[in-house]
């Protein structure tokens, strides 16, 4: 009975961790089917960090944060297309140069904010737990109060159940839809695509857009609802990470979902191992290093010859005449 | 006009105005927060080159930048994204220490600082290698694997800092102090200006005199320019990766090594970032050994000045790290612009 219980624990925890990365990770993933390889993801994660705090704390709202916070990431995502797409310059760089700019610019927030007496976030700032907001404790109690699926699914955070409708509009978007077909296209062949008459890069600066808002969501429900703070860097490489689940999950979304519970798996169970005391036995650095040696192997473990989507990562159009 | 002395023209002046571009930005922001142009200036020239002590801190703090700097244009010239710079960096840092400290080297100094660089170097060429065999034998993608090594890299060295190498005599996480016929001569008095940056510079200049007169160096770019174009002609493509892999690799982790003998003697657990700044001064030295002197020299004075003005002003020192990704992003779309109005496209590396 224990341990049947632990391992709900366990999985509710997965889910709680997948969920930010699921929700980054979609967006990316879009965008990469698109031929865009945004290694600014990072940065984009953090602008949502540092934008949603700010915002929550100085307004009081937790939703003016999550608003903010996308605007935020979608302003820098912003800078990104029209680096990239507008004026064709290199996307793994530019993406570099956004998570350089990202760490200043939260850097620079944050002393700003330490400054003005803005570095705790009042208390009815930050979201609770509840599976939609606003919903009455009762409700939510009674709901988490389900065996097996009241933990896992309803004792969650409220962006849970929208990340989770979000993803499935996504893969019936690129499954079944005209856009999604669009959207792929782009990626395997944009001159094709240039020459009926589609317009590559309103459709790329759109994805990058929306894979910015989704990033600054995500950031968001690290520092608003995860931690109810912020601290320098606090992403801490999770968009990296993601770069890397989205290959592991070959660019599909259900793989992606997949692979992000997986994920979620081993980060719930480093910290149970971390708090059970094994970190008397083992440095508490191995566990910080835990997840990207998973994704390092995750890599490794990618078949060779898999490519994604041809253009990914290449200048469009490749000769300007 | 040959279309060389062309091509050098256009990219000094895209890159100059860049840069203004990058400054003139974070000057109206901090105009918006309340501080005069002028006076961010002056105090921005005062802090980083006012006098001959704070140009040779300018300098030393352009000494991992320059090294950091040029192992990432090494390896983007031949197309290879070794974006693994900071892990590369600590862990030559580490492996110096670990010299200095608990392993040092038979002999005296002329012998053993040469033995502590080249197992240094050795050490962190090898963790670059790691992503290239990853690349060669799964076809991981060296931009991904080379960030999430660095990741790795960091637990790595902090795991060592508090363990093997941790000094007995505090409960701080750092490492003891190195012994002293390890450390670098120091060239200005009353500073840490140590001879690394010089080293730093000569390597530089060998590497520009590589790439510019030498058969390898001819193939490495070519191989950077089209890889399946190098194959065709009989380039051995994958060796030339690897090559430049491991040079990459290795001058990163020499900067670690020069910067740990040079300025602080020990290791503490905080990361530097060095790495990542590096591939900002590559960019801005346009991926050219020369250019990457003038720009590790200009983001060492962004730095230091940052500290002053941090120090004077009261604005955060993050700051540099926005003018770093301005400048870069400046840099990238100017040059796109200047090909497309000056030379043919296929002239641009």
């Amino acid at each position: 009975m224990i341990n049947e219980s632990l391992f709900i624990i366990v999985v509710a925890q997965a889910v709680t961790a997948a969920v930010p990365l699921v929700l980054a990770g979609v967006g990316e993933l879009t965008a990469q089917r698109a031929g865009i390889l945004n290694v600014g993801i990072e940065g984009l994660l953090l602008t949502g960090c540092i934008g949603g705090f700010v915002a929550a704390t100085i307004s009081g709202n937790g939703m003016i944060g999550v608003g903010v916070a996308m605007l935020a990431a979608m302003a820098l995502a912003s800078l990104f297309a029209w680096a990239t797409v507008m004026m064709r310059a290199d996307q793994m760089v530019t993406g570099m140069a956004i998570n350089l700019l990202a760490v200043g610019g939260s850097g620079t927030a944050w002393m700003l904010a330490q400054a003005h007496g803005y570095a705790h976030m009042p208390v009815e700032a930050g979201f609770t737990r509840g599976i939609v907001p606003w919903i009455s404790p009762e409700t939510q109690q009674w709901l988490s109060s389900w065996p097996i699926i009241g933990p896992i699914i309803f004792d969650q955070y409220g962006l849970t159940i929208v990340v989770g409708l979000f993803t499935l509009a996504v893969w019936w978007l690129l499954r079944r839809t005209r856009a999604g077909i669009i959207i792929q296209a782009i990626g395997e062949n944009p001159d094709s695509c240039a020459m009926v008459g589609i317009h590559v890069r309103q459709w790329r600066c759109g994805l990058i857009m929306v894979a910015g808002a989704c990033a600054g969501l995500a950031g968001a429900y690290l520092s608003l609802m995860r931690t109810h703070g912020f601290s320098p860097l606090m992403s801490g490489g999770m968009g990296f990470i993601i770069l890397a689940l989205v290959i592991f999950a070959r660019w599909q979304v259900g793989g992606l979902i997949a692979v992000c519970l997986g994920f979620g798996l081993v980060d719930a169970t480093q910290s149970l191992l971390q708090g059970s005391g094994m970190n008397q036995v083992v440095p508490y650095q191995l566990f910080q290093a835990l997840p990207f040696i998973v994704a390092f192997s995750a890599l490794l473990i990618f078949r060779r010859g898999q490519h994604g989507p041809a253009t990914l990562g290449q200048v469009w159009p490749s000769t300007i005449k | 006009m040959n279309s060389h002395f062309q091509s050098a023209v256009v990219s000094i002046s895209v890159t100059v105005v860049a840069v203004g571009i990058a400054m003139a930005f974070v000057l109206v922001v901090l105009a918006m927060m309340g501080h005069a142009p002028t006076t961010v200036m002056s105090m921005w020239l005062e802090g980083s080159a006012g006098n001959g002590t704070r140009f040779a801190m300018s300098l030393q703090a352009a000494g991992p930048l320059l090294f950091t700097g040029l192992a990432a244009a090494v390896a983007f010239r031949c197309g290879v994204w070794n974006i693994g710079g900071e892990g590369q960096f600590l862990l030559g840092a580490m492996t110096m220490v670990a010299c200095g400290t608990v392993m040092i080297p038979p002999g005296p100094a002329w012998c053993a600082l040469p033995i502590a660089c080249l197992l240094a170097s050795a050490v962190a060429a090898s963790w670059a290698l790691l992503a290239t065999v990853a690349e060669r034998w799964r076809g991981a993608p060296i931009v991904l694997s080379t960030i999430l090594l660095n990741f790795i890299a960091v637990a790595v060295v902090g795991m060592l800092v508090e363990g093997p190498l941790h000094d007995p005599n505090t409960t701080a996480p750092q490492t003891a102090s190195m012994v002293e016929h390890l450390r670098l001569p120091i060239l200005v008095d009353g500073t840490k200006l140590h001879l690394g940056v010089m080293v730093g510079m000569l390597a530089a200049i060998g590497l520009f005199i590589i790439a510019r007169w030498t058969m390898i160096g001819f193939e490495v770019r070519v191989v950077g320019l089209n890889a399946r174009a190098a194959a065709v002609v009989g380039i051995p493509v994958w060796s030339r990766q690897v090559l430049v892999m491991a040079v990459s690799g290795g001058l990163a982790g020499l900067g670690g090594a020069m910067q740990v003998s040079g300025v602080s003697g020990m290791l503490s657990g905080t990361s530097v970032s060095y790495g990542y700044a590096g591939i900002a001064v590559a960019m801005l030295g346009r991926l050219h050994p020369l250019g990457i002197i003038a720009a590790a020299l200009f983001m060492g004075m962004l730095s230091t000045g940052a500290r002053h003005l941090e120090g004077r002003l009261g604005i955060p020192r993050d700051m540099g790290d926005v003018v770093q990704g301005v400048v870069v992003i400046a840099v990238l779309v100017g040059s796109m612009l200047a090909t497309q109005r000056f030379m043919r496209p296929a002239q641009e590396p």
